[in-house]
Parts: C-alpha cells; structure tokens; sequence
C-alpha cells in the first residue's frame, strides 16, 4: 500500500485507441468519430504508425530507467489493456502486430491478462475469432444497458440482440474471460426496465460486470491538456439528461445490484466491479493498488508508482510529435509522496472489497476519517477478516463523503 | 503655507446621486487644471479602495487641491473635498459640506434630481453654502435638460439662469464650471490671527504617519512641530508632518485659516481624532470648539463570526486594525451557540456592514459568516426591573419577564417617478410603514415621506424598492424616535437545535408568514446531509413551520481507472473544499449563504 519515493518499472501496459463510429453524448474520453474513424478520411494508418513509435519509445525509456527487457528488475508484462474508443475497429492484422510489437519491446508474461474493449454493433465488434488469434484473453463488451428505447436514447448504435449476438461470438472465439460494461441511472428509465434489463445481461453469463452510475459532466470546466472539449450538442443532451436522473432512484438501483448479483454468483470486488470467481480484472486491479501502469495513445494515463503522467488529447499535436520521433506533449502531476500518496492509496484501496488493515490507517493518521465511516455507518469490519475494515452497502452509495475526508 | 492668499481659496464639495457622474467630473477638473497628469489618470482618480470603485460610491471622503488660472489670470487653489456617496454616512457627508463654502450639485440631466441628493442640497443650503447647479449628460439622447431645470426651480429654488450645461464624460462644460466656482463662492474669511481652529473631516490610518486628519482651518493658523489638542477626544500630540493634497500628500510648513489639508498626528487609532472633532493648539487653545461633533452611532448590528474557530484571533486583530481606519463600527466579543465565538459588531447601516465584512474578507483574507443584522431594542423589564437595551435577539428574554419591547423608527423619504407611487405605498405599508405626505417635484416625480420601524427598513426594503422601481427610486432616511411594538422573537431550528445566529426579532402578525418563507429558504440552501435535518421554525416553545432536507443517497464516482484517478481526486479536493465553506452547527453543515437568508425572506 505505501508507495516507495522510487518510480517502478511498469507492470501492466494501457492503449489508448480513440476511434469510434459515433460519438455517444455521454462520454467523456478521448474519442474522434466519423470520418476519421472509418472510410477514406479514416486516420487508423496515420494512429497505428504513432503508436508502434509511442510503443518504440516508451520502451526504450524504460529500458534506460529500469535496465532492459530480461534483467532482474524488469519483468514482462502482467497485462494490457486496449481501451477507448471503439479498439474492436482495429484490423485484426494490425491488432495483431501491435500486440507482437509490445511482446517484443515490454515483454509479455506467458500468462498476461490481455484486454480488448468491444462495441457490440455488427460493424463494430470486428473479426472476434480474429482477436482471439490475435493474443486477446478478455473482452470487454460496451452493453450499456439492455432495452432498445433506452440504448437510443443514450445515443448507441447497436441493440440488445447485437449483444446476444456478440456474446455468442465471443464464446464461439474462446476468450477465456468475458466482462460487460452497464449503466444505472439512466435518465428516463424505470427502475422496473432498469432491473429487466440487469436480468437479460445477467442471463447471457458474463464472468465480469462493472455498473456505472452514468456520469454526467457539466459546466464548462471540463477540458484540459489530457481532455477534448465537449461539443455543443452533448452539452444541452447532457444538461437535459441530469435533469431527467434521480438520485433516490440510481441510489435503489446500486441497493439493488447487491443483492441480485451475488445470488447470481457475481461477487463485488470494487465499487462498481463484479466478477465471478478467478475473473476480478488484473489491469484494473494495478490502478487501484496505484501499482506501475505504462501508457501509449492520445489522452492516455499513465502512473510509475511516483508520478502520474498523461499525452496530450490532441490526435494532432500527438501524431505530429511522435512522426518527428519525439514523445507526444502531456503533463504529469507532482511526485506523490508522504500523505498525498498514502490519502490517495487508502481512496483506491478502500473502493475494494478486501478493504484496508485498520491499525495500519490509524497509524498512518487517518483515524479521524476512519472513525467517522464507521459511526456513520459507512464502514464496517470485513467479514472474513476482522482487522480489516471494508465500505458497506450504504458506503458504497455514499463513498466520496467518506473520501473527502481522506484526501 | 501654499503661497495663494485666501482671498483666492475657494472650498467646494460635488453633491450628486451614484452614477450621475460625480466621480467622472472630479477627475475632468483635475485634469483640466493639471493636478494629475494624464498618465497617471486612472478613471474615478478619488475612489482609491477597490470597493469604492467597485461599486460606484465614494466610501470615505478624499480630497484635493487644484491650481487654477482663471480667465482673470490669477492663480486660484481650488480644494475640492469628495463626499460620502450613501445615506449610511449621511454624518460625514455633514461634516465634508461644513468645510466646503460651496458646492457643485451635478444631477443627471436625464434623471433628476433623487433623494439622497436632495437630503445633502437640504443641508448644504442649511450650512450656508453657495450651490452650483451642473446638469450633466447633456449631450446623451434622453437628457431633458428643460425638464429637470424646472425640477430644480419647482423643489430647491434653484434658478434656471444659474444652471451649467455639461457633459463631464466629453468634457462639456469643464470651463464654465472652473469659472463658476471662483466667481460665485467666497473665499474663505476666517482671521488668522485667532486662536487655531481647525475641522476634522475624514481620517486614515496610515502605517507610518499614524492617524493622517484631513481638516479645514477656519481659524488661526497652524505650523509644523507646533503640539495640538484634539477638543472632543481631549488627546494631544505634535504632528508629524503638515500638507495640502495633489491627491498624494505635499509637505508645507504652515497652513492657514480657510486652507484644506492634513495633519499626520502620529496618533495610533482614528478614535483619537474622530470626524467632526475640532483640532486647536495645545500651548494656545481656543475657548469653544467648532459646532455639531457628535460621535456616529451605529444603527445596525450583526454577529460576525469566523467561519473556523481558529481564526478567532485573526478576526479580533483584523477588526482592530480596520477600526483604526474607520471608527464608525463598532465591535465587541460574544459567543453564539451555534457559531461559536465571535462579535457583535456596530454599522451605520447594511451597506456599511457590507463594506466591513468585505474589506475584512479581503484585506484580511479572512472568511466570515454574518449573523441576521438587526437594530437596538429597548425591552422593558416586567416588575419594574428596569430597561434592557439589546441589540442580539438571542439577548431577548422569554416573553414573561417583558413589560413591552420599543423599535428604533426613521422617517424616510422617497423620490420616484409618479408611476411607482403605488408599488412604493405597497412596500411601505407592507414593511409597517406609515405614509406621512407627498410632494410633487415635478409633474412626473414625487417625494414621498413615510415612518417606518428601522428593522424593516434594513432587511431587503431598499433592495425591493430597487428592484419594484427599476432602480428609478431613490431612498434617504433618518433616526426619530422609539415605539412601542407587539414584536417576537422567531426562532430557527435545523435537526432539533436552535441556530441563534438565525434568530431574528419580529412583527407578532408577520411571524407566521416569516417563519414558513425562512424554512422553505434554508431548505433550499442547506446541502443533503448524512441523514435527514428537519428544520423549524419556532416562536417560545411554538414550531410555526417545518421543511426537511432529505438525506444525501448517493455520492459516488464510479469510474476509477487511469485518468479517472487524477479527476476524482480533484472532485474529492472540490468536495472538501466545499465542507471547509460550510459551518458545522451541531452535526449539520450549512453554507454560508444560508445565514444571509434571513434578508431575503420576504422576496417572493
């Protein structure tokens, strides 16, 4: 848990792949659409040549600062992550070779957690046997949620039979571990049609599932060096949308996750992750240790156990940098060291099930904090270890009261 | 001495209504004589605070002299003492205009005259002071210039002849005006040879020359490192530096009767030497000192409470210092249940109570809640136990050791354009009022006179009328006297514990209504808690009206990978940060905002 003042050579590997077939008003990542993403226009060619320099690059830092690939300070891989974005618009060729690429240059562990984020429309989800050849172990399914009027209206392409279709797909390729992705509190919904639509996913037998409260940034404030400007129109979707949430009603439907899926088998093991045994994601997991994770694309974060860093969101100013040879422009933050870093390691550590050891928090002067979850019923013991304390139920809804007290 | 004989002094002062261009004039007659080169210009040359220029008053009066060679090519000095732009300093704007021996009365040409500018034309004329009439914004699309010469002639006797036309934004007018102020005001008379008199009529504390006095002689004549007495506060001390204004200040060894300047005391607290105080020689005094000191009293009182009990300390230093500079409030400690220690501050009315807990926010980076402001209460003791006067409602005792509760009353004027009669005697019997006569100025604008309680006046009725008149109307007002008044205390509770710092003294019959808008209001204002907080508001032992702020549900941000990181801990900072605005009362955290409630309850 209490990070060393020394950068640590990285464990798991991040890509960022900002293509998608259409922006969704909601989202806040790095995405460009359109035709830029597909067709004569598209700008894969010019991204996959970056990339495979971003990649070249990286690596040879790393071999610089932590000997290289082979020595005793330098393990291969554990995981990567390809992320976005739409990654399941990558030729699977391409896809391929990438993965080759970053075997060769960072090393990947025989039994590395590999990671594809897949959009379930028929002219999204790409050639999945393809990734499967390609060295993918785990796919990650963009659901959202299971009801066509509420798919329309988050601006998603694909349908709940596009789903059914991909999941049988993905079982068909032989993906060792199958995750989707869900929204709660969907502006417009109907607990009842939220609670259906939570039952049809559960009935296609993912091994992961993570539920997001939808979350919608407003104001203006929202772009940044590592962020693009949110356009025009999803503003005023957005702004209509939170009007159209519910607090007490996203609050029943969390309430409601806990105790459906566990009879259906799924354990939670972080705030908003569910696995079935042996399915917890290992990339994930690394962020929320604050262990080493690389990371290569526009926009995307990077972290060495000291220093967070980040690549500029601009495709552009990205892909210009690394053509020339150069690292693409970002920022990173100060060193984290001392309070800040073990305030930011007690937030993640706290988001998991297993929790943290109590008298090790106390000591590192959170006790106040501490104290304060529990007489408000926020944390409690862990069940299977009593030393530890874990957020309950209710301090699962209300985590950040408690988190603000921690930072 | 400045080597101009008082026979070429003059004295003036502007009399003008905010945004009529009082500000803009004084800086086109510095310009036109010279005084501040146009480099140095900056717009509103006088407002010095941030404050003043911030919101278009004058807070303290300034002043400056400037050397102009008149058409009659003698070289006048011209010292131009800036006035108070509110009612709230209506006793230093007294004090400015008995130094002045004329005076410009500029009124917007396409507005009129107002109320406050008639109130301070009433007391320059009772002073004696010779009135130049500038109509100003001549030269804008809506000025009527005919019909506000009538004005003048109709309300104050003013003849049309005498009216200068001006435009002090296109320097229309500019001459004229010069011309005007060495030919129609005297010069000042009083004999050198008698023993020093001088008015204090604004002061400032400065770190190195102590408290700096702005005074004119009117007597006698006074030299540097001769000692003086201050007659009202009976200090003595020998000044540290004599000068004239340019505005900065310029050194002379001597100055003399009819002369505007500055005496740097070297004294450590403006209370020493206090507006109005009469300064003669300490070796020679005179016999009686000038008329009219008096010390202002404050009309209006607030709690000010630092919003961590931490800076307790610093608020006492904080508010030690600023009363160096201006002794007009007043401040003494007290604890309040709900926000712990602080003080019962003094103002001379709301807007004076806004520009202290500002200038304490920002010149002292200090972050203050304030309580309900109210006045001073007479409250008879029942049994014959004499009078309790109070002027904190958590002071008031329960209703049956009371005989009967007395309220400050004003008597009020009003001037407004014939339209707004209505609205206007709508709010003013909606606030207690009593209407006591009217006026036409014109035949489209009236002056309307009403009594009316003190406490009503300062919670929102000058924002109402603002805002019912289109910012038309313009309101002057002045202490009478003490009524009897069936009042109660109303009493806010939030999660079963009662917030004294909301608390306020009330009208029996508009408790009621009072009580449901306050809850509804605080519902809005306080954030979801932990857990519910029902909030009440109670008269005695009575809940009149309940609202409940329901308990937060969810607060989470689900996401957290790599880039998710660095925001939610910026979201998490934001959070906190929030808290750290709020103060704890019990286990509820409620805003700051929420305190200032309690003047926006009868806004509908």
């Amino acid at each position: 848990m209490t990070t060393g003042a020394q950068p640590a050579p990285p464990r798991g590997l991040y890509i960022h792949v900002p293509f998608c077939r259409s922006l969704c008003p909601y989202c806040d990542f790095v995405v460009v659409a359109g035709a830029a993403a597909f067709g004569p226009r598209s700008r894969m060619g010019g991204y996959l040549s970056a990339i495979e320099q971003e990649i070249d690059l990286r690596a040879k830092l790393a071999d610089k600062t932590f000997g290289s690939l082979g020595s005793a300070n330098r393990q291969p891989l554990e995981t990567l992550y390809l992320g976005g974005g739409t990654p399941s618009l990558l030729p699977t060729d391409r896809l391929a070779s990438l993965i080759e690429r970053i075997r060769d240059r960072f090393g990947l562990a025989p039994d590395a957690e590999v990671t594809l984020e897949a959009n379930p429309g028929g002219d999204e989800r790409g050639d999945l046997a393809g990734v499967v050849q390609a060295g993918v172990t785990r796919l990650s399914v963009g659901v959202q949620v299971m009801d066509t009027t509420a798919l329309r209206s988050l601006g998603r392409r694909h349908t709940p039979d596009d789903v059914v279709a991909t999941v049988a797909a993905a079982r068909a390729a032989g993906f060792a571990s199958l995750s989707m992705d869900l929204l709660a509190d969907l502006p417009d919904l109907p607990f009842d049609a939220w609670a259906a639509s939570l039952d049809a996913a559960i009935a296609l037998a993912p091994d992961h599932l993570s539920v997001y409260a939808l979350t919608l940034s407003l104001g203006p404030d929202e772009a940044g060096d590592d962020r693009l400007a949110t356009p025009a129109g999803a503003v005023a979707w957005r702004e209509r949308a939170a009007a159209a949430q519910d607090e007490e009603r996203g609050a029943l439907e969390l309430e409601h996750l806990n105790s459906r899926l566990p009879a259906a088998g799924y354990d939670w093991y972080e705030i908003s992750n569910w696995a079935t045994a042996g399915h917890a994601s290992r990339h994930n997991t690394l962020y929320w240790e604050r262990a080493s994770v690389a990371a290569v694309g526009p926009g995307a974060h990077a972290f060495d156990g000291v220093t967070r860093r980040w690549n500029s969101a601009n495709l552009d100013a990205w892909e210009a940098a690394l053509q020339q040879g150069e690292l693409p422009p970002g920022g990173e933050s100060e060193a984290e060291s001392g309070t800040a870093g073990t305030a930011e390691g007690l937030v993640l550590a706290l988001r998991m099930a297993r929790g943290v050891e109590r008298d090790v928090v106390v000591r590192d002067g959170f006790s106040d904090a501490i104290t304060w979850g529990e007489s408000n019923g926020l944390l409690a013991p862990h069940p299977t270890d009593a030393s530890r304390v874990q957020l309950t139920l209710r301090g699962r809804l209300l985590s950040n009261e408690l988190f603000s007290r921690i930072v | 001495m400045s080597n101009i004989p008082q026979s070429r002094l003059r004295n003036f002062s502007i009399i003008a209504h905010i945004d009529h261009g009082k500000s803009t004039l004084a800086d086109r007659l510095l310009e036109a004589t010279n005084t501040v080169e146009a480099r140095l210009m900056t717009s509103q040359m006088l407002d010095s605070m941030d404050l003043e220029r911030e919101k278009g008053i004058t807070i303290k009066a300034r002043a400056v002299r400037l050397d102009y060679v008149a058409k009659d090519g003698l070289t006048y000095g011209l010292n131009l003492i800036d006035t108070p732009g509110h009612v709230d300093f209506a006793y230093e704007v007294s004090r400015s205009l008995q130094a002045c021996d004329g005076a410009i009365l500029v009124v917007d040409a396409s507005q009129g005259i107002e109320a406050q500018t008639l109130a301070n034309v009433h007391l320059a004329m009772k002073l004696g002071l010779v009135i130049i009439p500038v109509l100003n914004k001549i030269d804008l699309p809506a000025a009527d210039p005919e019909a506000v010469m009538s004005e003048l002639e109709d309300s104050l006797a003013i003849p049309r002849e005498e009216v200068i036309l001006a435009s002090a934004k296109s320097g229309i007018g500019i001459s004229e005006i010069l011309e005007a102020l060495v030919a129609r005001i005297p010069a000042p008379s009083g004999p050198l040879g008698a023993p020093l008199r001088a008015l204090v009529f604004d002061s400032h504390y400065d770190t190195y020359k102590g408290v700096v006095n702005y005074i004119r002689i009117q007597e006698g004549r006074l030299k540097a490192g001769d000692p003086i007495l201050m007659m009202g506060s009976g200090v003595t001390c020998v000044p540290v530096e004599l000068g004239y204004f340019r505005p900065q200040h310029v050194p002379v060894q001597e100055l003399v009767a009819g002369e505007v300047g500055y005496i740097a005391t070297g004294l450590k607290s403006v209370r020493d030497a206090r507006v109005g105080d009469t300064v003669t020689s300490q070796t020679t005094p005179a016999t009686e000192p000038l008329p009219g000191y008096q010390v202002a009293l404050p009309l209006v009182f607030a709690g000010l409470y630092p919003l961590s009990g931490e800076d307790y300390p610093a608020l006492r230093e904080a508010l030690e210092k600023l009363h160096l500079n201006d002794a007009s409030f007043t401040f003494e400690a007290e604890s309040s249940a709900a926000l712990g220690f602080g003080f019962r501050c003094g103002f001379l009315g709301l807007l004076h109570m806004e520009i202290v807990q500002e200038r304490l926010e920002r010149e002292f980076s200090l972050q203050l809640i304030a309580s309900a402001p109210s006045c001073k209460y007479q409250v008879m003791l029942s049994g014959g136990k004499g009078e309790l006067l109070i002027n904190n409602p958590a002071q008031l005792p329960s209703p049956n050791h009371i005989d009967e509760i007395r309220e400050p009353w004003v008597a009020a004027s009003v001037v407004t354009p014939s339209t707004y009669i209505g609205t206007i005697m709508e709010l003013s019997t909606d606030k207690r009022g009593i209407f006591d006569g009217m006026e036409y100025l014109d035949e489209k604008r009236v002056v309307m006179r009403f009594q009316i309680p003190l406490a009503e006046l300062i919670v929102d009725y000058f924002d109402q009328l603002k805002s019912r008149t289109q910012g038309y109307a313009s309101l002057d007002y002045t202490e009478s006297e003490y009524r009897v008044a069936p009042l109660v205390k109303l009493d806010i509770l939030v999660n079963g514990e009662p917030v004294d710092a909301l608390s306020t003294i009330i009208h029996r019959d508009r408790a009621q209504g009072s009580g449901r808008n306050l809850a509804s209001k605080l519902k809005e204002l306080i954030p979801r808690q932990m857990f519910e907080v029902p909030i009440q508001a109670a008269i005695g032992g009575t809940v009149i009206a309940r609202e409940t702020v329901k308990a937060v549900r969810k607060n989470v941000l689900a996401k957290c990978y790599g880039g998710d990181i660095t925001r939610k801990k910026k979201l998490l900072e934001k959070q906190k940060e929030g808290k750290e605005r709020m103060k704890r009362v019990g286990s509820v955290e409620i805003p700051q905002e929420a305190f200032l409630a309690v003047l926006r309850t009868d806004a509908d």
